[in-house]
């Protein structure tokens, strides 16, 4: 059945698969040499001085070479998920008391189970019997109506923030980062090499939301903190009967600074001014709290019951930077600032890390369009003498007062620890801000020490299993094991070029997947032998036998790779990260198999008939 | 070479004492998975691990007993070979403090012995129940899969105690790690994302050696008589027990040069797949074969099967 055309064509395409391997493979190749060659030099000079000569092809080979996986290289694997909850939030109008407490309902359930967060709060609406036109779009919009457009709105909020997450670590500076999204709600962002972790998990995990917020009086400030302390003690007396103190004479004198005189927060001490233990106040107003004391009041302030207690339309927010008290004690101001920014961030055009006037603080000075500089200019107009808070995702990084009104758009955040911090605000400033919170769910990182670890090792299972199985073919089927053994040579250079060709990368279970594939790769073979040396048991000749062994054998070894292959497909359709590099080397390794064990061996035996160098023991 | 040569095993006779043997051995797992459970890693139960690596060597009991004194709980193992210790604990939240909580306590309280975090990894809880999901669903998915493949290219009948042996293997590797896990320290046999891969290259790789036999049954059974049956089922199972043990052998030597090289973060997929693919290779003969014998005997059905070849 094999005719001359037929025998040609397929000897044809034995070369051009081979010749396509190796040229995708050879850049890998150079890459090796030349970081070879380029250690291999005395002296550091030496080895500038030739990386300069070879630039252009060192930078070329290192482009096309099969990429190594994080695991490999040592990088950050990030799961980040965007917070759908605040983002649907944000998209409802007329919020009252009830769509509060629906939405609170929502996020408790949403972080406890997988349900889509849109099914969940349609579910939630149903079962107070309110239609979501209460409080989405429109009011004549049916719930399904909504439910798309919160959907679409959803998948868009995905992919602004990955495109403006991708410009923060451009900007940063990551070489070869890979940003995708998953699903309604995740981002994937893998970061090769990245050393200063935690700076790049502060410079991705901001929301960079800037707003310009005016400063309510410092007396309406401390009214407010009056009524939670006695709303506080209120709340207590049930259970200690403490007496009600007159907190108003107190207040103004300033809370002793001494190193432990707060309670411990939380602690049921019956004090008589529960909220000033943890909160100070100064003289001029200000107040502060202590940096032991911080976790406890921000969980306060975000109590509903005490957020009822303010002033409509204000919030209280704490500093995002301590001031250094007198006994060296760190301190946060707290500010009662209004709801409704006067300005967001959406105004900024331009953000530049630099030294303040004193040349010691740094600081991010920013200009604004054309639209913002005029409300901006307004905005100081009215507020004059008044202070207005620059608060950067909920904290306040400055509050200046307002001197003059500012005609040119222009304002600056001060209050920034170091340059780096400055550089990063200054990152996410030009970025732009996520359009709603995200949240880093999940975290992996290797160093580069093991990464090289699981390089050698992955390298010797390679090899060790390649010369185990080569050798138990060459020993089982003696000269047939050798058509096997380089049908095996060939699989496995088809593997590595076709995930280099399309830039895939190589992992720890990729390579496992490839190790695998050794051992399956020969099955086909060994199918394809077995049945041979039956044919030849029944006395036929070599030549019939190979072919009757060949077609025969032929069914089982497609439904074993068929049902191999859609396992593997399968894995990679529902795996994630490092499982979909195992099952894409072994689909590759699976589907080559195919073609070596079928095309690539029979043309060797065609070879080897033809020249009668086969008899009926070739096949031990 | 050879290593079988004519063999003349009377497999479906025996075949009831097989069903015992893998009853009691399903019976034996599915106690410990009731009774022990499985140890699940971090991929599924969210929490964090992290992969110390020490200059020096040093006992783990030191290191403990630093991390105990510096308050941070977790439990901590040697890990692979070399100074390296693998330290898990439930924490979910900013993996930047992790670190430092860990490298002051170690830089403060073990002088002179540098250690380094070669990795680390923190899994959120929402990630951990995602994974679960797509684990089953691929798993249900492939099951399907095979059943539509193997049913379409053979008979229901085939294809359903294929899939039937499918679910024992995977059922015994699992009863396997519920009762082996933790009693090695080389091989904690957790519940990770490599051991669904693992599963799911099981069950790719147990319908290979099933759909060899079956092969032959396809070829030799096509108008037979019934009462032929127990006889061509017998002949076509031993005159492929050579292939069927050497395609099994040949992965298992590779399988098993991973479980030795590939370091301690393969270990557990190398195990699972390399006892998967012997009881696979297992269940082809004594499982799948024999039970499409007894459904077609209990039935009194003959055989209609598809097209035999493709060629």
């Amino acid at each position: 059945m094999s005719s001359m055309k037929n025998k040609r064509f397929n000897l044809l395409l034995i070369a051009v698969v081979t010749l396509v391997a190796a040229w995708s493979l050879w850049p890998t190749w150079r890459d090796y040499s030349l970081s070879k060659q380029l250690k291999s030099f005395g002296s550091a000079q030496d080895s500038l001085k030739y990386a300069l000569n070879h630039r252009e092809e060192i930078e070329d080979a290192r482009k096309k070479s099969l990429k190594l996986g994080l695991d490999l290289k040592g990088g950050m694997h990030l799961v980040m998920e965007v917070d759908q909850v605040d983002l649907f939030e944000q998209k409802a109008w007329n919020k009252d008391a009830k769509f509060a407490a629906i939405m609170q309902v929502v996020r408790t359930k949403a972080s406890k189970s997988d349900i889509r967060v849109i099914d969940l709060l349609v579910a939630e609406f149903r079962n107070e019997n309110i239609r979501l036109s209460r409080y989405f779009y429109d009011i004549r919009n049916s719930d399904q109506e909504i439910v798309g457009k919160l959907e679409k709105e959803s998948e868009d909020a995905l992919n602004r923030a990955k495109e403006i997450i991708r410009n923060r670590i451009d900007q940063y500076g990551v070489a070869e980062p890979v940003i995708t999204t998953q699903g309604s709600r995740k981002i994937i962002i893998e970061l090769p090499g990245v050393s200063d972790e935690n700076r790049v998990r502060n410079l991705l995990k901001g929301t960079a939301k800037l707003e310009f917020r005016v400063l309510r009086e410092p007396e309406v400030m401390i009214r407010t903190l009056d009524r939670i302390n006695s709303y506080l003690v209120e709340n207590r007396v049930v259970a200690h009967a403490a007496p009600v103190a007159d907190s108003s004479s107190s207040v103004l004198a300033p809370v002793p600074q001494t190193g432990g005189s707060p309670a411990q927060p939380g602690s049921n001490s019956s004090s008589a001014k529960p909220l000033y233990d943890v909160i100070g106040v100064f003289q001029n107003g200000t107040a502060y709290t202590a940096e032991h004391t911080k976790e406890f009041v921000v969980s306060l302030l975000h109590r509903s019951d005490i957020q009822a207690l303010l002033p409509p339309d204000t919030e209280l927010l704490l500093a995002a930077k301590p001031e250094v008290g007198k006994t060296g004690e760190k301190l946060y101001p707290i500010y009662l600032v209004r709801k409704s920014p006067e300005l967001t961030g959406g105004v900024i055009t331009e953000a530049k890390a630099t030294f303040g006037s004193q040349g010691v603080q740094p600081e991010v000075l920013m200009s604004m369009n054309s639209e913002g500089t005029s409300k901006w200019a307004r905005i100081t107009g009215a507020n004059i003498g008044k202070r207005i808070a620059i608060v950067l995702d909920g904290a306040v990084y400055s509050a200046p007062v307002v001197q003059s009104k500012i005609p040119n758009g222009n304002s600056v955040i001060n209050g920034i620890e170091s340059l780096e911090e400055a550089k990063d605000l200054e990152i996410v400033l030009k970025a732009g801000a996520l359009p709603a919170p995200v949240r880093i769910t999940e975290e992996r990182s290797v160093g580069p020490s093991l990464g090289a670890d699981y390089i050698r090792a992955g390298m010797q299972s390679l090899a060790w299993a390649f010369c185990a199985v080569s050798v138990f073919m060459l020993v089982y089927y003696k000269k047939a094991g050798i058509a096997a053994d380089i049908a095996l040579v060939l699989n496995i250079l088809i593997v590595l070029s076709v995930l280099a060709g399309f830039n895939a990368s190589l992992s720890l279970p990729g390579i496992a997947g490839i190790v695998l594939t050794i051992g399956m790769a020969v099955d086909a073979n060994v199918l394809i032998y077995e049945r041979i040396r039956e044919e030849l048991a029944e006395g036929k000749s070599v030549v019939s036998a190979v072919t009757q062994g060949y077609d025969r054998a032929f069914s089982s070894i497609l439904d074993s790779h068929v049902t191999t292959l859609s396992a593997a497909f399968l894995l990679y359709t529902y795996g994630i990260g490092p499982i979909q590099g195992f099952a894409v080397t072994l689909m590759i390794g699976t589907s080559a198999s195919l073609f070596t064990a079928i095309v690539v061996s029979r043309e060797i035996f065609h070879l080897l008939l033809a020249k009668n160098l086969m008899s009926d023991k070739s096949f031990g | 070479m050879r290593i079988f040569q004519k063999t003349n095993f009377n497999f479906i006779k025996y075949r009831k004492i097989a069903y015992g043997f893998s009853v009691i051995v399903l019976l034996a797992g599915v106690v410990s998975l009731v009774v022990k459970g499985l140890n699940y890693g971090i991929d599924f139960r969210g929490g964090s691990e992290v992969v110390i690596r020490f200059d020096k060597n040093i006992d783990v009991g030191q290191i403990r007993s630093v991390l105990d004194a510096a308050g941070v709980s977790g439990t901590l193992k040697q890990y692979g070979m070399d100074r390296s210790f693998l330290f898990s604990t439930v924490f979910q939240g900013d993996m930047g403090q992790l670190k430092s909580l860990l490298s002051n306590a170690l830089n403060d309280r073990i002088k002179g012995n540098h250690h380094e975090i070669v990795r680390i990894d923190v899994v959120g809880p929402s990630i951990a129940s995602d994974l679960k999901w797509s684990a089953l669903k691929a798993l249900f998915a492939s099951l399907l899969a095979i059943l539509l493949y193997v049913g379409f290219r053979f008979e229901i009948k085939f294809a359903t105690a294929g899939v039937v042996a499918i679910f024992h293997d995977i059922l015994t590797v699992l009863g396997l790690f519920s009762i082996l896990g933790g009693l090695f320290a080389f091989m904690p046999l957790e519940m990770d994302q490599s051991i669904i891969a693992a599963f799911l290259t099981i069950a790719g790789y147990s319908i290979t050696d099933t759909v060899v036999v079956y092969d032959r049954i396809r070829e030799r059974i096509r108008g037979q008589k019934p009462s032929e049956y127990e006889r061509i089922f017998n002949e076509s199972m031993n005159q492929t027990l050579s292939r069927t043990i050497i395609t099994s052998g040949t992965v298992l030597l590779s399988v098993f040069v991973l479980f030795i090289f590939a370091g301690p973060a393969i270990r557990g997929f190398a195990f699972a797949v390399f006892t998967g693919i012997m009881i696979g290779t297992y269940s082809s003969i004594f499982v799948a074969a024999p039970l499409v014998y007894d459904w077609l005997r209990i039935t009194k059905s003959s055989v209609r099967l598809r097209g035999s070849k493709l060629s």
